[in-house]
């Protein structure tokens, strides 16, 4: 049941609510504003009240979980007391609220890394030039980020259906957002129609474990709350056809929604084609949401069914499928990122190939001990954070060169040292965590997520994943090559806006001291 | 007791990577129409660090032995990974070879007048990353400091090099990467195979109980993982392309200082870790230098471009020190280290001459193309003189000595292959002579060459240095093997107990 005490464990969802609604409230206000100028101001207005308002729901997430500051118990009472008091109380822990929305250290970080990207992408659009109704623009986005917030909470099958939903139906509408360039418009189309069929197949899997549950159910056994994960992996078989169709409708499902090969066939096209700041949303905060409601539903719906991720005959269940799947997208994301001349493209493919190593951290479920699988989280967390920060500034450092040079092929990138360093550099930071250079974040997560790997008896797999960072080692160089070997086409300056500085300058930041002091972090993500 | 007494309490180690960090940063910030300063900035520190390492050489207690000035903290305590430093007799003298080889390197740097900045700092982390290697004692901090060094690599060859410089780059990158994807496998083996769960290389050497298949698996992915940077054949061909398209200091770094990581990671992470794997695999290694040694040296003789000949005779020579690890006796042991440090300072020196002196005046190293420089700059003529017959093992320079160790010591245990080995002394000799008299003795070809601008102090200053130290190693090696030995005792009765106990 609600209860009138959830409504703190729900803030900063409902924070987001209110700020979408006000962001295109505000808008609606101005509607009349169609100059020029008032357009620009229009654009102006509603991107700072995007970013000032994520700011303040990050805040309140960042007090709520008590990571950073948390209340003693002995605290004097006061006014400020109180109000923090009030906050933390809806803090991690509890029983899910109404039994379908955990509260818990995993959707918690999973909340502070989502709203964090969303802000970091909402200052990365603020010179971005929407058409007509700018409003919408930022609504979308906070949207967007509402329903990836529910979706890492998720216990119940309706609820992660909708919150997937919700995810997705306005990033559809902001990758084809530029509508009359046709890049723009064949990449929400594409989005959208692969997005529905995984959508339908998602469906299928759940229907199908709804009913292998229902199966289970023995006599006059209580029925109620057949959706929710526990309950399936309760009341089903952990083996028999049914579920194990069940299971792969599942993985296949979520694999497109993740970009997962074979299942990944929209994702250059659509990386390409949406607008900069939206191509580093999707790649990251969605990915992140998906992954961890990935996680639970595969950990607390199939728990019998994790078999393993080891060569020969003990190899299956879900593990073994992943790791399939981890195979395929670790080789071929990296070996059709080698060809390519499009910088976003080039990204695009190589977000393909990250996939596939986070994909190593679940395996880490089969691992024989309690101790490896809670490891196998924590590098899975620490992977998608350090990835999330890491594509954001290289796509963000992607969109303001697209914006200042006028596109994001390798030669409107050449010699773009000697036309402006800082932002070289910014790039190459992200770029070389990208490839996995110590010491930035990017090295220790691969080396985590290798581990857990290891433990989980996935050996033959992370030593294919560790020969293919090498092969990705090559076109990150030739990105490097391209920045400072070449010689610039002309030497004009690239003007740097402060939004994308100020973003470029958090993650490259985040990453060189998440990368260096790893263990600040990994002490949080412990308690996950 | 050390010669000289340091304060307990200061983190020397520490001090002496970050004397190459903090001017990095110093220079990042200084604006760009300073370009002096920043060459006196760096060159300021290099000297700092290689005063640094000196004092910890002589502080360091010979008759006490073992690993000494060991700082530890905890860095991620929930993975067993701690920052720990700490020097031997092994590490020492490869601290010690990085700080004269940076400080003169960057007295050779003194023309980069191109994206000045961007070069002193690319120059200055990768020197970061050589002294960290040198000191760190913990699998983890090694690697990333083993990284840390082979990166900026890739900019500072593709942007100041020559001759085919981005092939070079990207060729010299992509191999020694390729060499880090196996270490990284072999770690996270040990890490879980040892059952300790950590990283740190004294527990995992005296406590850590790998069984022997498994040590039989891993040996190979360390050492040969480190031995692509020491240039092992077969995968040795990206050094003789990297030497060439570096610029000067970043040849005298590279073929001086960085190949010898790779050695002494195979011979830190591997032997010292593995013996049992050791045992098994270092008779096929042993196999394998003899490429390294003699085709390496032939091929240097046939070699038109003098930064070649010093590139294949790099090959040749580090090939040397290979087999002396895989002959694993005391004798060749210190060997491999004395020879280490030998070639590092003598191909220092050949690379300031070829690469400084001669190709940034003439703008050719063609042999055909040169010819008489012997009168234009005699000074040159004697650096490059020297070295070759430390080269060759001349008595009274530091190679003899190193040779004489490597050869005796291989014997022990291979007599056949130090016989074929022996083949590369004549063949040195022959290409040395050749390079020296093509260069220096022939009639000039280009009367161009005999108004070649002086040579400045900064040339004279750096190549002189190298010059004494070669000299005094070569005269008094006992400086230097005392406190090798020291190191190399243990290792070598650890390397022989098990190949007695399983027989």
């Amino acid at each position: 049941m609600f209860q009138l005490t959830d409504i703190p464990r729900l803030l900063p969802e409902i924070l987001l609510l209110v700020l979408a609604l006000l962001v295109l409230g505000s808008d609606i206000l101005e509607k009349w504003g169609r100059t020029p100028e008032a357009q620009l101001e229009r654009v102006k207005s509603s991107a700072s009240l995007t970013s000032i308002g994520l700011v303040m729901v990050l805040a309140v997430a960042l007090l709520q979980s008590g990571y950073l500051y948390q209340l003693p118990e002995t605290a004097p009472v006061n006014f400020f007391t109180n109000i923090i008091r009030n906050l933390q109380s809806g803090g991690p822990g509890g029983d899910p609220v109404a039994g379908v929305f955990v509260v818990d250290h995993l959707t918690m970080i999973a909340r502070l890394l989502i709203i964090g990207s969303a802000l970091l992408i909402s200052l990365l659009c603020l010179d971005v030039r929407p058409t007509a109704h700018p409003g919408e623009f930022y609504a979308l986005i906070v949207f967007a980020t509402l329903g990836m917030c529910l979706m890492v909470g998720a216990k119940e099958l309706l609820l992660a259906y909708l919150a997937i939903e919700l995810t997705s139906i306005p990033l559809y509408l902001l990758a084809g957002y530029f509508r009359n360039e046709a890049r723009s418009a064949e990449a929400g189309l594409k989005y959208f129609l692969f997005g529905a069929i995984s959508s339908a197949i998602l469906l299928y899997g759940m229907s199908i474990a709804f009913g292998a549950a229902l199966n289970g159910v023995s006599g006059a056994a209580n029925m109620n709350d057949l959706t929710r994960f526990d309950r399936i992996g309760a009341f089903t078989p952990s083996g028999g056809g049914l579920i194990t169709l069940a299971m792969l409708f599942i993985v296949a499902g979520m694999g497109y929604k993740l970009a997962v090969v074979p299942f990944h066939a929209w994702s250059p096209d659509v990386y390409e084609g949406a607008p900069t700041p939206i191509t580093a949303f999707i790649s990251t905060a969605s990915k992140a949401a998906g992954f961890i409601l990935l996680f639970r539903l595969l950990t607390e719906t199939f728990p019998a069914m994790a078999g393993a991720p080891v060569l020969g005959e003990a190899a299956g269940g879900w593990t073994g499928v992943l790791a399939v799947l981890a195979l395929l997208t670790v080789v071929f994301g990296n070996l059709a990122a080698l060809p390519q001349n499009n910088a976003k493209r080039l990204l695009a493919y190589s977000s393909i190939a990250h996939a596939g190593f986070v994909v190593l951290g679940l395996l880490a479920w089969a691992a024989a001990q309690q101790f490896d699988r809670e490891q196998g989280l924590v590098a899975l967390l620490y992977y998608l954070i350090i990835y999330s920060l890491t594509n954001i500034g290289a796509f963000g450092a992607l969109a303001l060169i697209g914006q200042q040079v006028g596109g994001d092929d390798f030669e409107h990138l050449r010699g773009l040292a000697r036309r402006n360093l800082p932002l070289a550099l910014l790039f190459t930071v992200c770029i070389l965590s990208l490839a996995g250079i110590p010491p930035l974040g990017g090295f220790f997560a691969k080396f985590y997520i290798f581990m857990a790997g290891w433990q989980s008896g996935a050996t033959w797999l992370v030593v294919i994943a560790v020969v293919m960072t090498i092969v990705s080692l090559y076109y990150y160089l030739r990105l490097l090559k391209v920045m400072f070997i070449e010689p610039a086409v002309d030497m004009t300056p690239v003007p740097m806006s402060r939004g994308v500085a100020a973003a470029l300058t958090i993650t490259a930041v985040g990453v060189l001291a998440l990368g260096i002091f790893p263990n600040v972090i990994l002490s949080v993500l412990e308690r996950a | 007791m050390g010669l000289i007494t340091l304060p307990a309490d200061v983190p020397w180690l520490s001090l002496i990577w970050l004397s190459m960090l903090v001017p990095a940063i110093i220079i990042a910030v200084i604006p760009d129409r300073y370009p002096d300063l920043m060459r006196w900035v760096g060159a300021g520190f290099a000297l700092l660090s290689l005063i640094l390492s000196l004092s910890v050489f002589l502080a360091y207690d010979p008759v006490k032995g073992g690993f000494q000035f060991i700082e530890q903290l905890d860095w991620i305590p929930q993975l067993g990974i701690s920052y720990l430093l700490g020097v031997d007799g092994i590490n020492l003298p490869m601290l010690l070879l990085n700080g004269i080889v940076i400080f003169t390197g960057s007295l050779m740097s003194w023309n980069i007048d191109v994206r000045t900045k961007e070069y002193w700092v690319w120059l200055l982390l990768l020197t970061t990353g050589v002294y960290g290697v040198f000191s760190a004692l913990d699998l983890f901090l090694f690697f990333v400091f083993y990284e840390l060094a082979v990166l900026p690599m890739y900019l500072l060859i593709g942007i100041w090099g020559s001759t085919r410089k981005e092939y070079g780059a990207m060729k010299l990158t992509l191999f020694l990467m390729a060499g880090s994807a196996l270490v990284i496998i072999g770690m996270i083996g040990l890490y879980f195979g040892s059952g300790l769960r950590t990283f740190n290389m004294l527990v995992l050497a005296e406590q850590g109980f790998i069984s022997g298949n498994l040590q039989w698996l891993l040996f190979p992915a360390l050492f040969v993982g480190f031995g692509v940077l020491a240039g092992m054949f077969p995968f040795h061909t990206w050094s003789p392309t990297g030497h060439v398209a570096a610029p000067t200091a970043v040849s005298m770094l590279h073929a001086g200082v960085l190949m010898k990581l790779g050695a002494y990671g195979c011979l830190r992470a591997a032997m010292w870790l593995m013996p049992v794997g050791a045992r098994d695999w270092l008779p096929i290694i042993a196999v394998l230098t003899i490429f390294n040694v003699v085709y390496g040296a032939s091929i240097a003789m046939v070699q038109r471009d003098a930064k070649f000949i010093i590139g294949y005779s790099s090959v040749s020579h580090m090939g040397l020190v290979v087999m002396a690890l895989a002959a694993g006796t005391q004798i060749a042991l210190m060997g491999a280290v004395l020879q280490m440090f030998a070639h590092g300072i003598m191909t220092a020196l050949f690379f300031a001459v070829v690469g400084r002196m001669i190709y940034d005046r003439t703008h050719t190293r063609q042999l055909p193309e040169l010819g008489g420089l012997g009168r234009v700059m005699p000074f040159a003529a004697a650096m490059f003189i020297l070295g070759g017959l430390s080269s060759m093992g001349m008595p009274g320079l530091a190679g003899f000595w190193a040779e004489f160790n490597i050869f005796i010591g291989v014997w022990e245990r291979y007599p056949l292959i130090a016989v074929i080995a022996a083949l590369s002394i004549p063949i040195t000799g022959a290409y040395i002579l050749r390079a020296v008299w093509s260069v220096f003795y022939d009639e000039v070809k280009n009367p161009e060459f005999l108004h070649l601008p002086k040579l400045t102090w900064q040339e004279y200053t750096g190549a002189l240095i190298l010059a004494v130290v070669l000299v005094g190693l070569g005269l008094y090696p006992a400086w230097m093997t005392e406190l090798i030995d020291t190191a190399v005792r243990p290792l070598a009765a650890r390397l022989s107990e098990v190949a007695v106990a399983l027989r």
